[in-house]
This record gives structure tokens, C-alpha cells and sequence, in this order.
């Protein structure tokens, strides 16, 4: 498997995706295609599992080098997250943002190409690889589902819609993301031992990992305090930007000339 | 729409006078950074700041058991000072993650402020200290007396205070030295970046043979005029092997034969080699305009004139690839003994005390680098560190359990 059949797969996924939450609809008159709906929609995310397991197969490495490779990883995983929140949660709008957003990420991909490269660098290569970026990987997935389920409150407390159980699926979905971003960052701390020598140097990376890292220990506290929840809707919904500048806008900060973190652009 | 309860106004005059009381710690630092134009905290090394760490946590304990109930320490442990201070360190991390550290001297205003230096200036130092007070607090209220449904708060709050306070207290302490070592050398004396000096080290080291194994290459076409190299379009595969192709525009190359790690013989053909001295070789077919010759192309060592093609005004490299691993074979000696040792980036050795780390080696040369550069680190304060850390994570694990078990009833 090569990038070369990307595209299909790619195609294929979204056209899973968006045929499943036809179904879906369709499904409130016709009882019978519920459950077709849902195998057709995971069938996308399965397909996309399946791509990058045979990709790490073919690059000897793990797929988690570039940003496009992080990428896919994202565009696997946010589903699989609104598919669980209805299944434990029983709250099935989430799925069709969490769709929406991978489909945005593989269309990225689709139109900037990343190439074929096997190469690891040294300081890569180590067991703590997997780990920290997966944790981290799980963790924003998680963060933009909730920043996604504060918009939609957001949305729906303008028409006063929301219901008390909508506030606490953003909290608890931010609480399990605030969870792995902590163990991302100290997982980064022992690797950074291992690999330069020491566990914090205040490299522009691990600076954002630490100020995105507060921004969700100030929601924690906020809310451990009783702050109105349509204020917090609002914080959740906007904390995810601190996010994406640790995520991907770090690269392009003047501070970033020196950087050891950045992800080598493909 | 925040809810009125009884404490509400409370809670909104603590967390104006928390605001307030953050904003001028803030400023004062800034302020004293300034009139010392541009001088550093003073550094306080093994035994004062250990002294002042242990002084500072008595403290906070007396104050927390003894004075628990006076407005003053119930607002200096409280969640909105907590808060106020998280948003502080939060625009002190923004400033310092926004604009260059390090670098910048002299005498302009950015410099004097310490904004190029902003985690070893005064505004940090002073909101960290509050910063640990507030949170130094909580944690001793949620200690004493003890009691088990508090183990996630003591073991998230007490081990963030532990790696902070030992992180921030052990700073002056750790010593980080650059060793540079050529083959069949030995030294014993290391190099300070940050002081520009070298120093004596209790134990030397031998390098017995330094090796870097390396990706493939790259076949790129390179423009003298300009300095430039224009990589060709090759699918979606970047790593030169029999049948890869680039194109570029005009013309198009194949890659016919190649050989991972061969040497010419006399009459210039290669032959293959041990990995060790051998080269990268390819007979590439360069085909345009429906003509097309084959060439062999190399990556050239010191004792190999590098096989590039001429192409107008460009020329055909094949481009050495990235290093895969680079490794140092040592032996240490110190008053303990000798100990022969390998390292390689992620792999440190640890010695009489000292972690010694694979850091560099010459890049002009590359892979025929006669150089390491080793970097040999002490960091006492390290085992307190860690076990902030390793409190933190048991705790944050306990907190995963519990927001998916409460979580359920959503
Ligand atoms: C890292 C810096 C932190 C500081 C300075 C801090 C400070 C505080 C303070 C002062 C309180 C009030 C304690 C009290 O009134 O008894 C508090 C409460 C709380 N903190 Fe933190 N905290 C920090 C990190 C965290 C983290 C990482 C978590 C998440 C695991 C957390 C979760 C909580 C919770 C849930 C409460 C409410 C406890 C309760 O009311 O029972 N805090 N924090």
C-alpha cells in the first residue's frame, strides 16, 4: 500500500461517511436502514484503519512523522469517537461534526501530497515515540470533539435547545482530553530525557504543549468554581485555537527558528 | 448566567483581588527586571536553594494547619487566585513562546525586560512563587487530615508542586558539558556553551570508532548558478532504488542498477564493498527528446571524486541520505574503573554520575566524521523531579477512572 491509492481510499471513506448519514436520515422513516446506516459509516473509518496499518507496513516506520501523516491518524480517529460517544452516551449529533472534520482533514491531505519517505531521524527513533504521539493524537481528537460539542451548544443555546445532558458531554469530553494531554506531556518530558539530554528546555513546542496544557487546567478550575456553563461553552469552543497554534502554527512563529520539536514538513 | 449562590459576591471580590494582586506581581517583575537593566534572578546552587525549597514548604504547611481559617490564607490557597495565576503564567508562557529566546543582547527595551530570556526573569520567577504558595496550600488542606477520597487531588496537585518547586530549585545545579572526542583519542575535558569555557571532567573518554549508517540517497538536479536543488517529480516514492524514475521538465532518469555500498576498481567500474567504506552507486538511462545514455552517478567520499552528469547548466547528484543511526564505541575512565560503552541518540550511558549522551559529530563531513561531540549531563535534583512526575501521572490516571465513571451517568 503506497500513497498511490490514497485518493481511492480517501474518496471511498468520505463517500462511506456521507452515504451512512444519508442512511441514517433516511432510517427516521424507514426503521429498517438504521442498521445498515452505521456499518456503512464505520465501514469508512475501517477503510482508513486498514490504509494506514498497510502504509506503516510499507514505510518500516510508523506513520507519524510528518503532518500529513498525523493527519490520517486524525481523520481515523475522530469518528471513532463520535461513534462511541453514542454508543455509551447515547448522543448521536456528535458523529456528524466528528465526520465533517476527518473529511476536512483528508481533504487537506488530498490536495497537498506527501511523499514516500522511509526516513526516521535518529532522535525518532526510540520507544517513546508511539506512545507520547498517540497519547497526544487521542487527546486533540478528543479536544476537538469537545470544542465541537461546545459549538454546537453554542448554537443550539441561541435557540435554547440545549439540554443539561449536552454541557456535560463537552465537559467530560474535555476532561478525558485534558487527561491525555497530561500524560503527552510527561511522556514528552522522559523522552526529551532520554533523547537531548533534558526533560524541559522551553523549546517553542513544548512552550504551546505547556500554555494549551493551562488553558484546559483553567477550564478544569473554572469549572470546579461554578462558572455558568454558556461561558464555558464559549472557553471550550475557543480553547481548541490554542490548540491548533501548538498543533501546526508553531512552524510558523518567529520563535520557532530554533525549534527541535517541528514537524519536518514532508 | 452564572448562577447566584450565597457566595457569589464572594467569589466575585476574590477573584477581582486576585486579579488585581496577579497583574502587579506581573508588573513588578517587570519592573525589577528593568531597573536591574537586564541582570538575571541571582542563582541560588546546592545547599541554599535546597534550604530555601525546605523553608518555603515549612511555611506552607504552618500556615496552612495553623492560620487555616483567616480570610487572608483562605484566599491565598483559593481556586480563583489558583486561576488568576494560571492565566499569568499562561501569558508569561505565550510571550516566551511567541518571541526568539535566547540570542538578542545589548541594551534595547525588549532586552531589558528580559522578554528574549522570559523563564529565568523575575515576572516568571515571581508568579511560579505565588504560583506554588497557592497551590502548596490546597495541597496541605487536602493532606491534613487525610482522608483516601482525596489520594487523586494530593497525588495530581502535590506531584505537580514536587517537579515544579524541584524542576525550578535544581535548575542552578544541573550541569550540561559538550565533550568533543576524535577517533582514537581520548579527552577529559568538556566544553560550557552557555559560559564559553572549558573545564576539567572527573573521567575520560576514548573513542574507539564513530559510525553513522544512513537512509538512502536522493537523486536531485543542482543548479550552480543559484545554489539551488530542484527534486524531481517521482510518484510518490523518495528513495532511490533499481527501477525508481524522477522527471523533471525535459527530461526524465531511471534508476537501471544500484548498489548500497560499493568502490570503484582500477579502471573506474564499481565493485561492491564492505558497508563501512563503500558508497551508494546507481546507473541511471537519462532519457530526453527520444535519445537517452546511461551514466553510473555516486555520492563520492573523501577518497572518491563524487560521479555527478552535466546537464546544460545543471548538473545530476546523487545526494548521500539522511543518517539512520550514528553511534559513538567508548571507553570511560574514571576513579571507579574503565567501562566500554556504545552510545547512540536515545541509548545515554550513565557513568560515575554523569549521563553521557550521543550529541553531534562534524556535518561537513558526514558520514566520514573523525569527531563526536558527547554531551555529558548531571542533574541531581532529578529523582525529585521524577517523582512529581510519577505522582502526577498515578493521579491522572485515578482522574481518567473517575471522569469515565462518572462520565456514565451523562
Ligand atoms: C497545576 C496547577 C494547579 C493549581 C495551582 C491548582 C490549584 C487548585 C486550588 C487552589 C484548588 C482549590 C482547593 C480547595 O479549595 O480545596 C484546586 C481545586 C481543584 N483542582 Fe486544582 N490546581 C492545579 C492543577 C489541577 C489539575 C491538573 C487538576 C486536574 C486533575 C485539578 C483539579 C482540581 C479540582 C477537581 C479541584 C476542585 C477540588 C474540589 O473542590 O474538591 N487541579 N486546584
Amino acid at each position: 500500500m503506497t500513497l498511490a491509492d490514497f485518493p481511492l481510499i480517501a474518496t471511498l471513506a468520505m463517500v462511506c461517511w456521507a452515504a451512512g448519514s444519508i442512511l441514517r436520515f433516511a432510517s427516521r422513516r424507514f426503521p429498517a436502514l438504521r442498521i445498515p446506516s452505521y456499518l456503512v459509516m464505520v465501514a469508512g473509518t475501517v477503510l482508513l484503519g486498514w490504509f494506514i496499518a498497510a502504509y506503516w507496513v510499507a514505510l518500516e516506520r510508523p506513520p507519524l512523522r510528518t503532518l500529513g501523516e498525523t493527519r490520517l491518524w486524525y481523520a481515523a480517529l475522530i469518528p471513532v469517537v463520535g461513534f462511541l460517544v453514542e454508543y455509551r452516551w447515547k448522543v448521536g449529533w456528535l458523529k456528524y461534526y466528528c465526520m465533517s472534520l476527518a473529511a476536512f482533514f483528508l481533504v487537506i491531505n488530498l490536495s497537498t501530497p506527501d511523499v514516500f519517505d522511509k526516513a526516521l531521524m535518529p532522535a525518532l527513533q526510540s520507544v517513546w515515540f508511539i506512545p507520547h504521539v498517540v497519547v497526544y493524537l487521542i487527546g486533540y481528537v478528543l479536544l476537538a470533539a469537545s470544542s465541537a460539542a461546545a459549538w454546537h451548544n453554542i448554537f443550539t443555546g441561541l435557540r435554547s435547545q440545549t439540554d443539561h445532558q449536552d454541557f456535560s458531554l463537552s465537559h467530560y469530553l474535555a476532561l478525558l482530553g485534558f487527561v491525555l494531554l497530561t500524560f503527552g506531556l510527561v511522556f514528552g518530558a522522559l523522552w526529551a530525557k532520554e533523547a537531548w539530554g533534558h526533560y524541559w528546555t522551553w523549546d517553542p513546542k513544548e512552550t504551546w504543549a505547556f500554555i494549551s496544557w493551562l488553558a484546559y487546567l483553567g477550564y478544569l478550575h473554572l469549572s470546579a468554581n461554578k462558572t455558568g456553563s454558556g461561558r464555558l461553552q464559549w472557553y471550550l469552543a475557543l480553547s481548541f485555537l490554542v490548540l491548533l497554534v501548538c498543533w501546526f502554527g508553531v512552524n510558523y512563529l518567529p520563535s520557532a527558528q530554533n525549534s527541535v520539536h517541528s514537524y519536518q514538513p514532508n | 448566567m452564572s448562577k447566584v449562590s450565597c457566595g457569589w459576591f464572594e467569589d466575585v471580590r476574590s477573584f477581582r483581588l486576585s486579579s488585581i494582586v496577579t497583574l502587579l506581581v506581573v508588573s513588578t517583575g517587570f519592573a525589577i527586571q528593568y531597573l536591574a537593566g537586564g541582570v538575571g534572578v541571582p542563582v541560588l546552587s546546592w545547599p541554599f536553594n535546597g534550604v530555601f525549597l525546605a523553608v518555603f514548604a515549612a511555611l506552607l504547611v504552618l500556615l496552612g494547619v495553623a492560620f487555616r481559617n483567616k480570610p487572608f490564607v483562605v484566599w491565598l490557597g483559593g481556586i480563583p487566585l489558583g486561576l488568576s495565576l494560571i492565566f499569568g503564567i499562561a501569558f508569561l508562557s505565550l510571550l516566551g513562546g511567541v518571541i526568539p529566546q535566547g540570542g538578542m543582547t545589548g541594551a534595547s527595551l525588549p532586552a531589558r525586560l528580559g522578554l528574549n530570556r522570559i523563564f529565568s526573569g523575575w515576572p516568571f520567577l515571581l508568579t511560579v512563587l505565588l504560583f506554588l504558595s497557592n497551590l502548596g496550600l490546597s495541597v496541605v488542606w487536602k493532606t491534613i487530615p487525610f482522608r483516601p477520597s482525596n489520594l487523586q487531588f494530593m497525588l495530581f496537585h502535590g506531584g505537580f508542586w514536587i517537579a515544579l518547586a524541584a524542576g525550578l530549585a535544581g535548575a542552578p545545579d544541573l550541569q550540561r558539558l559538550i565533550i568533543p572526542v576524535y577517533e582514537g583519542r581520548q579527552n577529559s575535558r568538556a566544553y560550557i556553551p552557555e559560559e564559553n569555557r572549558m573545564v576539567q571532567l572527573p573521567f575520560s573518554v576514548y573513542l574507539d570508532d564513530f559510525s553513522i549508517e544512513e537512509y538512502s540517497p536522493q537523486l536531485v538536479l543542482y543548479d550552480p548558478g543559484s545554489d539551488r536543488v530542484i527534486p524531481g517529480k517521482s510518484g510518490s516514492v523518495a528513495e532511490v532504488g533499481k527501477g525508481y524514475r524522477a522527471v523533471w521538465p525535459g527530461f526524465e532518469v531511471k534508476v537501471l542498477e544500484y548498489l548500497g555500498h560499493a568502490l570503484p576498481d582500477s579502471s573506474g567500474n564499481p565493485r561492491p564493498a564492505d558497508p563501512e567504506n563503500g558508497i551508494p552507486y546507481a546507473r541511471v538511462r537519462i532519457s530526453a527528446a527520444g535519445k537517452s545514455v546511461d551514466r553510473w552517478l555516486n555520492t563520492g567520499s573523501p577518497s572518491v571524486r563524487p560521479g555527478v552528469v552535466q546537464l546544460g547548466r545543471y548538473f545530476l547528484v546523487m545526494f548521500p541520505g539522511t543518517p539512520k543511526v550514528f553511534r559513538s564505541g567508548v571507553v570511560l575512565s574514571g576513579s571507579r574503573g574503565r567501562k566500554p560503552a556504545i552510545l547512540e541518540v536515545n541509548k545515554p550511558v550513565e557513568f560515575d554520575g554523569w549521563k553521557l549522551y550521543q550529541m553531534g559529530y562534524d556535518e561537513k563531513a558526514g558520514r566520514w566524521s573523525q569527531l563526536s561531540l558527547i554531551e555529558a549531563v548531571r542533574d541531581p535534583w532529578l529523582p525529585a523531579v521524577y517523582c512529581g512526575f510519577f505522582m502526577i501521572m498515578a493521579g491522572n490516571a485515578m482522574f481518567f477512572w473517575k471522569g469515565m465513571k462518572r462520565g456514565g451517568s451523562v
